[in-house]
């Protein structure tokens, strides 16, 4: 739960902004950050809808290739379950 | 030009390190990555890295799960938690509502949510009913929570706080004088919100390397050749190898926010017992926004194994770094993430959960295969 995401800001109104990633856009507050400190396609750091940190482009896309990997491997998780080596044991 | 992770690997390799060193990581996104990209097999034999208290569900009272499952069987009530919350399981006979979602089968109105914001807009939304908000989680957590009652929330929010501070833990493992760990690699968005240096003492007063990282794992092997360097050298000190996002101070609006909101008090971690200035409190200033109360929330002393873990479940070992994940004796048998009997085989944050997602089935779950 301690997980932030980079997003990339797409709006911005007062302490509320649009903001994307990987396709996916979503409302994020902005209220935990200095007023005026985010401003359209900087990137931010999202945990439960709230930005709590900038971040550089850099560093998001450096995020997002193990984010990835992790969300494969949760929706593997979550798939319904197939006959492997080692998914017998859930039967 | 920035390190790459095969370049720190190469470096841990190079580190003349006599005997063997356990280093914890506190942060369950710190184990998911480590995890999934599998750097414990990448290591030298002589270098552990251990999952300590880094899941909030996994420690997140039994008694308080428990009270948010009664005040959602209140038809009155609308009960909003974070969607992991749902199902851990409480310690109750099996044909009563043993979770969240069981009571949302049993017609509780029970929703999912996956911010703050969302509680604010539900109550907003029904405003003739109490909407309760049962918050679980760490600093990284409770502070977007805080952010969220200085937005002007509806009358009809309360909040059944169950927020607990990270370090703490961490101090009383190395209070105990047994903590189990030589190094530690300290949690990115938890130094990101209340800042580096809440974790000063592990190597000022415990003499202990420590090193806070970020997510990638450039970064964390970054954190790891600190820690072990700072072994090697004889020379502890608190380093941040994610200074991208941790600055001085973390960040001052909110912390603000959290200590003009929030008490620090003793608290109960499931499994563990009460570590002292280990929790948050609502003020008293926010009482009509606090669902303890508001509502009668009282422990029934009579309840067994009130505030345990679960029968047979050594998730308090594994939440301590005691225990590997694949060594609690019901791992990959009896509990699986399809049927979890601990909170940590439940949460995204809890070991292992986190194990199982990356492939690990222990020496038990390798038995039920073969047998199979």
């Amino acid at each position: 739960m301690c997980l932030g995401i980079p997003m990339q800001v797409r709006s911005v109104e007062g302490f509320r902004a649009r903001c994307e990633a990987r396709g996916i856009e979503r409302d994020v507050s902005l209220f935990m950050l200095p007023e005026g400190s985010v401003a359209i396609g900087d990137f931010v750091v999202v945990h439960v809808g709230y930005a709590i940190q900038t971040i550089s482009e850099q560093e998001s896309r450096s995020a997002w290739e193990i984010y990835d990997a992790m969300l494969a491997a949760e929706d593997a998780l979550e798939a319904p379950p197939a006959v492997t080596a080692v998914g017998v044991g859930e039967s | 030009m920035q390190t790459d992770a095969r370049t720190w690997l190469e470096r841990i390799r190079a580190l003349p390190l006599e005997g063997r060193m356990r280093v914890m990581n506190v942060c369950g996104g710190h184990e998911r990555s480590i995890s999934q990209a599998g750097l414990r097999r990448l290591l030298p034999d002589n270098v552990e890295l251990i999952p300590g208290p880094g899941c909030p569900v996994c420690v997140c009272p039994e008694e308080d799960v428990y009270a948010a499952i009664r005040l959602s069987l209140d038809e009155e009530v609308i009960l909003v938690a974070f969607g992991d919350m749902l199902r851990v399981p409480v310690n109750v006979p099996k044909r009563e509502v043993r979770s969240l979602q069981q009571a949302r089968a049993a017609g509780g109105d029970v929703r999912p949510i996956a911010s703050p914001a969302e509680a604010s807009d539900i109550a907003r939304a029904n405003p003739d009913r109490p909407v309760v908000f049962f918050a679980a989680g760490f600093e990284t957590t409770t502070a977007p929570v805080v952010a969220m009652l200085h937005e002007d929330p509806p009358e009809n929010l309360f909040l059944l706080l169950s927020g607990r501070l990270t370090w703490p833990a961490v101090a009383m493992l190395l209070d105990s004088g047994a903590p189990g760990f030589q190094g530690l690699v300290c949690p990115g968005h938890v130094a990101t919100v209340m800042g580096p240096e809440e974790w000063q003492f592990v190597s000022d007063q415990h003499h202990i390397p420590a090193a806070v990282a970020g997510f990638t794992p450039v970064s964390l092997l970054a954190a790891l050749y600190s820690v072990l360097r700072q072994q090697l050298e004889g020379r502890a000190f608190l380093d941040n190898c994610y200074p991208e996002l941790v600055q001085p101070g973390g960040n001052p609006r909110a912390r603000q926010q959290l200590a003009a909101t929030l008490d620090v008090v003793d608290a109960n971690w499931r499994g563990i017992g009460t570590i002292p200035a280990s929790g948050f409190g609502l003020k008293t200033e926010w009482a009509a926004h606090d669902a303890r109360q508001h509502f009668p929330i009282a422990e029934d002393a009579s309840r067994k194994r009130a505030g345990e873990m679960p029968a047979g479940c050594q998730c308090a070992d594994v939440v301590l770094g005691r225990i590997y994940p694949n060594q609690c004796r019901i791992f990959g048998n009896a509990c699986t993430p399809r049927n979890p009997i601990g909170p940590c085989m439940v949460s995204d944050e809890g070991a292992c959960r986190i194990w199982w997602a990356a492939g690990e089935r222990g020496e038990h779950g390798a038995r039920v295969a073969a047998s199979a």
